[in-house]
């Protein structure tokens, strides 16, 4: 009995389980693969232009930043988008070769700048596995606490009745 | 006892453990210094970097192998750059004292004009040979945020060494007579 509905509930609860991760993953890959369709090359260099600081400003991106620093980099950036041989990587790897990684905005994906992205991943694989635990130890217990049973019934109904509870629920 | 209950101080204390690491890591990494001299380029070749001359005469940088070269990042507005132009005029007279053995001196003017530039070497002295960089090429090639800076280049065209200060005539035989000696 009490065997058929855990199994029951479990069947009802699970669809939107698997919605929930068919809508998670959904979004993931459309966001991870959308062609944003072509960039001009003004486009191009405003967005790479966004993605490195200017040296010598606090808090500046190199497109915001009318330094004259900022202008070389810009100007670095227009030739090699003009070029057309290198793709975004390498140019912002030739600027952060020259003035440092500490210009570039976005982190790296290697080395110690890896951690930026990897700490966010780990803690959320951490977290998700932590709820799987949990959810799964309430379960247990929700389902050691059982459900009532006639006898169960039996010695409630022997209660109301010692202390005279005769009248309705 | 449950498996997830002996399991939960494992995973709480690896959590811990790696989170002490990180901290100890961040606490124990040196901070990057903004104006420190710390680069890429150091013992690296140099970029291949092309300037001119006023009168449009190309200068590029490799064709300088063979010879001691000191580059020194210029705009005739800085304060700095005029405080230290005394030493690199003294240096310059120095390294010339040496005759072929003596280094290479150029100014890479950054963002400025030749009137301007002109009119200093004119009131100041100095008399080497001065690169403009019209397209930013000494300038992105060696990551110049700001001027002075005084680069070294050796004469097989590798970075030994860069200043991001003042320099004294001094510090700039000393360094490279001491290069010139370890190399």
């Amino acid at each position: 009995m009490s065997n058929s509905r855990l199994l029951n509930r479990r069947l009802k609860s699970w669809p939107g389980w698997v919605l929930l991760v068919l809508v998670v993953v959904g979004f993931g890959v459309v966001g991870a693969t959308r062609d944003r369709g072509p960039l001009d090359p003004g486009d191009r260099i405003d967005e790479l232009s966004r993605r490195v600081a200017c040296p010598v400003c606090d808090g500046e991106s190199v497109y915001e930043s009318r330094n004259p620093a900022s202008e070389a980099i810009r100007a670095a950036i227009r030739e090699a988008v003009s070029q057309g041989t290198a793709n975004d990587d390498a140019i912002l790897a030739a600027i952060a070769e020259a003035y440092g990684g500490r210009v570039l905005l976005v982190p790296r994906a290697t080395g110690f700048d890896a951690l930026v992205w990897a700490l966010p991943v780990t803690a959320g694989v951490i977290g998700i596995v932590a709820l799987v635990f949990a959810f799964r130890r309430w379960r247990i217990e929700a389902g050691l606490a059982g459900v009532a049973n006639d006898e169960d019934y039996q010695i409630v109904a022997a209660e109301r009745e010692r202390l005279g509870d005769a009248g309705g629920d | 006892m449950s498996a997830e209950r002996r399991l939960a101080p494992w995973i709480a204390g690896g959590v811990a453990v790696v989170l002490v690491g990180l901290i100890a890591v961040l606490i124990a990494a040196a901070p990057e210094q903004q104006s420190g001299a710390a680069t890429t380029l150091l013992d690296r070749p140099a970029p291949a970097v092309l300037g001119e001359f006023e009168d449009g005469t190309p200068f590029e940088l490799s064709r300088r192998r063979g010879s001691w070269v000191v580059l020194n990042f210029f705009t005739s507005t800085c304060i700095p750059c005029r405080n230290e132009h005394p030493e690199l005029v003294a240096f310059v007279d120095q390294q010339r004292s040496l005759g072929v053995d003596g280094a290479e001196f150029y100014t890479i003017v950054q963002h400025d004009e030749p009137d301007s530039v002109n009119s200093f070497f004119a009131d100041n002295g100095g008399d080497w040979p001065i690169v403009y960089d019209p397209n930013f090429s000494f300038q992105n090639g060696f990551g110049v945020a700001q001027v002075p800076e005084t680069w070294i280049i050796d004469p097989n065209g590798v970075v030994r060494g860069r200043v991001i200060a003042e320099v004294t005539a001094e510090f700039l035989s000393t360094t490279i007579q001491r290069l010139r000696e370890g190399a």
